[in-house]
């Protein structure tokens, strides 16, 4: 079996797929890549098909060196790639030797890039999934964040490769991002005064952004709910604690919570904002459930088409 | 009296206007037992809470409009009586507790604070049989109700940053176990030495939604055989 030797694993990086279902009400998150389209490409560029996990690196600063050859491909937020300290691109499937250093640094923008390597990252499926949930320590290599020296088995290939280049380049973001969300959940609790203040608001991202959601602070949204039963969460739900500063939750979030929320931003939006860095421009804007789901259709029609 | 709203994109939020009590958690699971027969593999995901229902679909399998309806008419319903009756048969869990301040920082603060001996805490804490309301926050955290009111106490104003494994805790008129060391800003009154959550145990958590579960207290030497090791 082919061993992809870690030799730097930079900040936070962790073996993950498409996640978990089914598990929330034993009170574990889905987990999964906090920029799923740009998985699923990579996925398709190797010619994966089971839903193979990827390393995502958040700000990515790694090195790795395979010890037989393997393709890889790099996807998500835009990298600096060279292979043993010679440039190499960053949008083609690459043909790695035995022995060869691979290294990947971030560059001015997103956060989460993703290390395909054929054959898939073969670490054991916990309920399913490969994912790494790092609070509930499962998944992955040991449960937890790669580090330097650690040795990740790949699954043998089985596939063609698609040697074209047809990964998705994450745009540059927007000097305002809208969010758009599905009003529910407490909604109706707030105040048409305080619903319009929210809504003219804008918002920036803090550095309290990681994969159980991201903070955003700006003008304190007064929701005048002060206690709730505990009840389910969802991605993209907005919360909104006590200091009136949003959190919206992404793939590991808490199951359930008590904290009033006004409605989830679609998922489409969720992996702007989960690619977005501190500092960026927050809005957010209402749609229906049935906009959500064109939204929803749309994206997955196109990225299907893309991938084809 | 309930209502129906979305949760994101791709949820359904049925929620009772009622106080938590065991029928309605009662016709809560049964609501979602009937949904995963009736939607199948559409359905990726639900939860129940205190006083909610969340169904999370695939989203492009379904049609909101028709699953609202098929909700609507769930609620309305009667709860399936054979449900409740096999919600109402199952065997009490019994969770065994060493009651030490060793192991429960909280347990003579709590009965200086209430005027009460450490014994009455103790009795008062293992006298009821509890009823799981919800789970979540950690996998095979459950939320137990309803403790005395002789015992109810807020929530520490800053969270402890780790609360070791098996901790029997406090906050308002709940209590629970906590499954594996986490932060955590509920009062620590005691420790149970078995495991609440197990990836390699069929089902994974020891508790689940509609359980009935009372504490038991042990000593230090029962609380060691049982695995205990604080």
């Amino acid at each position: 079996m082919t061993v992809l030797h870690i030799n730097r694993a930079g900040a936070a990086s962790t073996v993950q797929d498409s996640g978990r279902i089914g598990t929330l009400q034993l009170g574990l998150p889905p987990s999964g890549a906090m920029d799923h389209p740009a998985l699923v490409s990579g996925q398709h560029l190797l010619g994966h098909t089971h839903d193979e996990a990827a390393i995502e690196m958040a700000y990515a600063n790694t090195e790795v060196t395979p010890d037989s050859s393997c393709l890889i491909a790099v996807t998500g937020a835009p990298v600096s790639l060279s292979v043993d300290g010679t440039p190499a691109s960053n949008t083609e499937v690459l043909k790695i030797n035995a022995g060869q250093r691979v290294s990947i640094k971030a560059r001015s923008h997103g956060v989460y890039s993703y290390l395909h390597v054929s054959g898939g990252i073969a670490t054991a499926a916990v309920l399913n999934s490969r994912s790494t949930s790092v609070r509930e320590g499962i998944g992955g290599l040991a449960g937890t964040y790669l580090r330097d020296g650690d040795q990740l088995p790949i699954g043998s290939v089985n596939s063609d490769v698609i040697t074209s280049n047809s990964s998705l380049p994450l745009p540059q973001s927007a000097p305002t991002l809208m969010l758009r969300f599905v009003p529910g959940f407490q909604y109706e609790l707030l105040t048409e005064q305080a619903i319009s203040s929210w809504l003219e608001s804008e918002f920036k991202v803090t550095s309290r952004a990681n994969r159980m959601g991201v903070a955003l602070s700006g003008e304190p949204v007064n929701t005048g709910v002060t206690s709730l039963f505990s009840e389910a969460t969802c991605y993209g739900a907005i919360q909104i604690p006590g200091d009136g500063n949003p959190i919206v939750l992404l793939n590991d979030r808490q199951t359930v919570g008590g904290y009033p929320k006004p409605g989830a931003v679609i998922s489409s939006d969720c992996r702007r904002l989960a690619q977005a860095r501190p500092g960026q421009r927050i809005r957010f804007v209402p749609c229906t459930p049935q906009e959500a789901d064109r939204i929803a259709w749309l994206e997955q029609h196109y990225l299907e088409t893309r991938l084809r | 009296m309930f209502e129906i709203g979305p949760a994101g994109e791709c949820g359904l939020r049925l929620v009772f206007g009622a106080e938590p009590h065991a029928a309605l958690t009662g016709k809560l699971l049964s609501i979602q037992h009937s949904a995963q027969q009736h939607f199948g593999t559409d359905l990726k995901d639900s939860v129940v809470g205190y006083t909610t229902l969340t169904l999370f679909f695939e989203p492009l399998n379904i049609e909101r409009d028709r699953a609202v309806a098929w909700l609507e008419e769930s609620a309305d319903a009667d709860t399936d009586e054979a449900f409740l009756a096999q919600l109402a048969a199952r065997p009490v869990v019994v969770l065994p507790v060493w009651y030490h301040p060793s192991v429960a920082p909280d347990l003579e603060w709590l009965a200086e604070e209430k005027a009460l001996s450490v014994d009455n805490v103790i009795d008062l804490h293992s006298d009821p049989t509890y009823f799981a309301y919800a789970t979540g926050f950690a996998p095979g955290f459950c939320y137990l109700g309803t403790t005395s009111p002789k015992l109810a106490v807020p929530r520490l104003a800053t969270p402890r940053s780790e609360v070791p494994a098996g901790s029997v805790a406090l906050a308002d008129q709940q209590t629970a176990v906590y499954p594996g060391p986490s932060p955590g800003g509920w009062r620590l009154i005691g420790s149970c030495p078995l495991k609440l959550f197990d990836l390699k145990a069929a089902p994974h958590a020891l508790l689940t939604i509609g359980d009935s579960v009372r504490f038991e207290p042990v000593s230090e030497s029962e609380f060691r055989a049982l695995g205990g090791s604080r």
